[in-house]
């Protein structure tokens, strides 16, 4: 038997000429076939749905994972009862009014975009599937990861993971909305409540908005895709995003491109339906194949980073918080997230700008000005918040001298720093555009004390892992109640601080006439008020933000480092 | 080359370079049948990316790789469904059970019998009473017991095997140990990478010693020692200890190792 043979040689940059194989041989024995197509999806579909169902009731146990359709499906019930008071045919309606109110297509597109924000802020898979390839020799591993050892092609798994999201967020979310609808209608006649919604309209709702949710994450994962293929492939999707939403704004491209589910739903047309679907399913194949195996993980040497970051973060103190600040920020710069962060939180923002620059808003239903986007901004807190808990396992952490709330504050620490002077130069700008340098100053205000707050609420109620607490009923029900409705209250005073003729007099005839207000020119006196309000809100909020920053001891102070 | 000797798995100047860094320098190698095959160094010496270049884990940044009459560059797919690998130090996947992760894997891998072979092996590690648990709450032994289970269960002509005892209690050391011997009397084949000398001792019938990402020696176990009264220790430490120095020496002096083979 002739024996094992090894050797090294030197370096060379050399490549040998490829002639025939290497000579090895199975000796006899039949080869497997890996499976490919459908046999490898089945098989990998039906244990990436139970992981995934087990992952979500991990954090938020058996009750609080039925809590949360249950709440969907109520908070939907009661949205369908009261819709007879924000559509223009309704009997609480008079016919003159039908220019104030809401017709079924606002209606329906107050649906479907908070929709796909959802599905394209859930759908980065190519990150995800490179994270847990990344993390695999750590503590958790996911089946995501599962290509670097087991004959599973990596873009199979990711397709996989893809189709399985896509029917988990059906099931979970949008199943139980058409329930809510369904409860509605049942309770048409009872007591007087009447809705306007019809049976018919359910099946067309529940397809139209799962055409959408799949538009949004096939989109979605072909982004991540693509920016993980490298140059030129990264620039494709930012570029393709802002070009789509500046085409749809003048006018170029009907609007109806870019929800796919709202065109279905509007014209009840099946074939649209079907169409969506495919072409969302299509994209979502494609976004995978252009997912390679590459289970590399480099070995890049770095100079120090963390010292010279340290030392900048001087006006932090001397505590815990400012060095695991700058560890936080060099995790953010190493890892490349830094980029992938401050894009994903500037073209929602330039989208907007652009948006601002060529639609006239005063032919919006609502009158916005710039104080009405300041509020607004703190939600994009939230997803940037989110991506910081994942960025790397926090479990080395529970062995040192460090508590949970020291790693949450550096992280709250972090997205301020990072993000807020993309806010900034976006709320100049936009001054700039709708020319309202006179609310610049209270709109700064009101942009700080909005992110502060939402990130420190989300940071408070969540911790370290925000993308399983969404699934988390008590925990949304809160976060819910601590943003909706100071945001609400900020919204509506923003109306006072503006050239508006429905809203100027909003609260006087909202509370006698409700949504059947008619309008009355704004003075002096309401604007005062209304600035004064938002004013109170925000240091409200601010205090609220100082509030939780204390309590975080208080509530996360015994946990472990996980996420 | 006959087909009765044509080795199991050949690589021909394969290496592996990040940016600068050489992980492992050119290395040629050859596996032949029936052996078991250890390959020991120290703390990052390039064992895994060895293992994992030869596994279709990693590309290599050059050369050529053949395993069973596969080229594992073109077509690592393959590769893995006709081998099994225990990687160092990965998890099986945290929110499944041992026995769904196992199915899985069968499954993957078009074993027959599928559902008797998860019970054999579950029962063959103990882990019976944690069947139904999730692997992220199982201890550290127990998801590498899972991880071996899962490299067995089609029992693979060839293996390879990355610290495969790190979390092992004795027990269940000295059964895998007898189970492998077993198997390469079978006529399996076995590549381990560690740093656990005594393994060497015990199991392999051939073995390297590499150290920078090169090869320092290579033979049988009773080859590699000078003189009678040398342990394995002995020939670790002189090899890499030397080798440590060199390099040392060669920073000091501001060449690089190439340079000086050259």
């Amino acid at each position: 038997m002739a024996g094992t043979f090894i050797e090294s040689r030197p370096w060379t940059d050399d490549v040998l000429e490829q002639k025939g194989g290497l000579g090895t041989s199975a000796h006899d024995v039949n080869l497997n076939e890996p499976l490919r197509g459908w046999a490898a999806f089945s098989a990998t579909f039906r244990v990436m749905f139970i992981e995934e169902s087990r992952k979500s009731v991990e954090f938020a146990k058996k009750r609080q994972i039925v809590l949360f359709p249950l709440l969907l499906t109520l908070v939907t019930a009661i949205s369908t009862i009261g819709l007879q008071f924000l559509v223009g045919d309704s009997t609480a309606q008079s016919s003159d009014l039908d220019a104030k109110t809401f017709t079924w297509q606002e209606l329906r597109f107050a649906l479907h975009l908070p929709l796909f924000m959802f599905s394209l802020g859930m759908g980065t898979f190519a990150f995800m599937g490179r994270d847990a390839i990344l993390r695999r020799s750590g503590t958790k591993n996911h089946l995501l990861a599962a290509p670097a050892l087991q004959p599973l092609p990596n873009s199979m798994a990711h397709f996989a993971y893809f189709v399985k999201d896509l029917l988990f967020y059906v099931l979970l979310i949008l199943t139980p909305i058409i329930s809510g609808m369904a409860l509605g209608i049942l309770m048409d006649g009872f007591a007087g409540i009447r809705t306007p919604l019809l049976w018919s309209s359910l099946p067309w709702t529940w397809l139209a908005m799962a055409t959408t949710l799949g538009q949004g994450l096939a989109l979605s994962f072909l982004a991540s895709s693509l920016w993980l293929r490298g140059r030129p492939f990264t620039i494709v999707g930012p570029v393709a995003i802002v070009a789509l939403g500046i085409a749809i704004g003048i006018g170029a491209l009907p609007s109806n491109l870019l929800l796919w589910g709202l065109a279905a739903q509007s014209s009840q047309n099946g074939i649209f339906i079907i169409l969506g679907l495919m072409l969302s399913i299509g994209i979502g194949f494609v976004a995978a194949l252009l997912i390679l195996d590459d289970f590399d993980v480099s070995v890049v040497e770095q100079g120090d980073l963390l010292a010279p970051t340290y030392a900048r973060l001087r006006f932090l103190g001397r505590g815990h918080v400012r060095l695991i600040v700058a560890k936080e920020f060099v995790d953010l710069f190493r890892s490349g997230a830094i980029k992938k962060m401050t894009v994903s939180y500037a073209i929602p923002l330039l989208v907007l700008l652009g948006m601002a620059w060529l639609v006239d808003f005063a032919e919006a239903p609502i009158p916005i000005n710039l104080l009405s986007y300041a509020p607004f901004l703190g939600f994009f807190g939230f997803n940037f918040y989110s991506w910081l808990t994942i960025l790397d396992s926090p479990e080395f952490m529970n062995g040192l001298p460090l508590k949970v709330p020291d790693l949450i504050r550096a992280k709250v620490v972090v997205y301020f720093l990072a993000t807020s002077w993309i806010s900034l130069i976006f709320i100049v700008l936009m001054a700039w555009r709708l020319d309202e340098w006179a609310s610049l100053p209270t709109s700064i205000i009101v942009m700080f004390a909005n992110s502060i707050y939402i990130v420190a609420l989300t940071a408070f109620l969540m911790g370290l892992r925000p993308n399983k607490a969404i699934f988390d009923a008590s925990i949304m029900i809160w976060f819910w109640i601590g943003t909706v409705l100071p945001l609400l209250g900020l919204f509506l005073l923003s109306f006072t601080q503006g050239d508006v003729s429905l809203y100027g007099n909003w609260w006087e005839r909202a509370s006698q006439d409700g949504l059947a207000a008619t309008s009355q020119m704004y003075d002096e006196t309401m604007v005062q008020q209304g600035y004064m309000g938002m004013i109170t809100i925000s240091i409200m909020l601010i205090f609220a933000s100082a509030v939780l920053w204390k309590l975080m001891d208080r509530r996360w102070g015994r946990s472990e480092f996980s996420n | 080359m006959s087909k009765a000797s044509a080795p199991l798995v050949s690589a021909q100047d394969m290496a592996k370079k990040y940016g600068d860094f050489i992980a492992l320098h050119p290395l040629n190698v050859e596996v032949h049948s029936g052996e078991f095959f250890g390959v020991f160094g120290p703390n990052g010496a390039g064992k895994s990316t060895f293992i994992k270049l030869l596994t279709g884990q990693l590309r290599p940044s050059k050369g050529r790789i053949e395993v069973l009459g596969v080229d594992a560059v073109n077509d690592p797919q393959k590769v893995k469904a006709n081998i099994g690998i225990v990687p160092e130090s990965e998890s099986p996947p945290s929110f499944l059970t041992p026995a769904e992760f196992l199915e899985f894997v069968a499954r993957l891998r078009g074993v027959d019998d599928m559902l008797a072979k998860v019970e054999h092996w579950l029962d063959w590690f103990g882990l019976q009473d944690k069947r139904d648990t999730m692997c992220k709450d199982l201890s550290k032994g127990q998801r590498q017991k899972v991880m071996l289970a899962s490299a067995f269960i089609h029992k693979p002509k060839l293996l390879f095997l990355d610290e495969p005892f790190a979390n092992l209690d004795p027990i269940y050391q000295r059964k895998c140990r007898e189970w492998l011997l077993n198997h390469v009397e079978e006529g399996g084949t076995i590549f381990l990478c560690s740093h656990v000398l005594e393994m060497a001792e015990r199991m392999c019938n051939r073995m390297a010693i590499i150290n920078d990402g090169r090869v320092l020696a290579a033979g049988t176990v009773k080859g590699l020692k000078q003189s009678s009264d040398e342990t394995l220790e002995d020939v670790f430490i002189r090899l890499v200890g030397r080798s440590i120095e060199d390099v040392e020496r060669h920073e000091e002096e501001g060449v690089t190792h190439d340079d000086s083979e050259e």
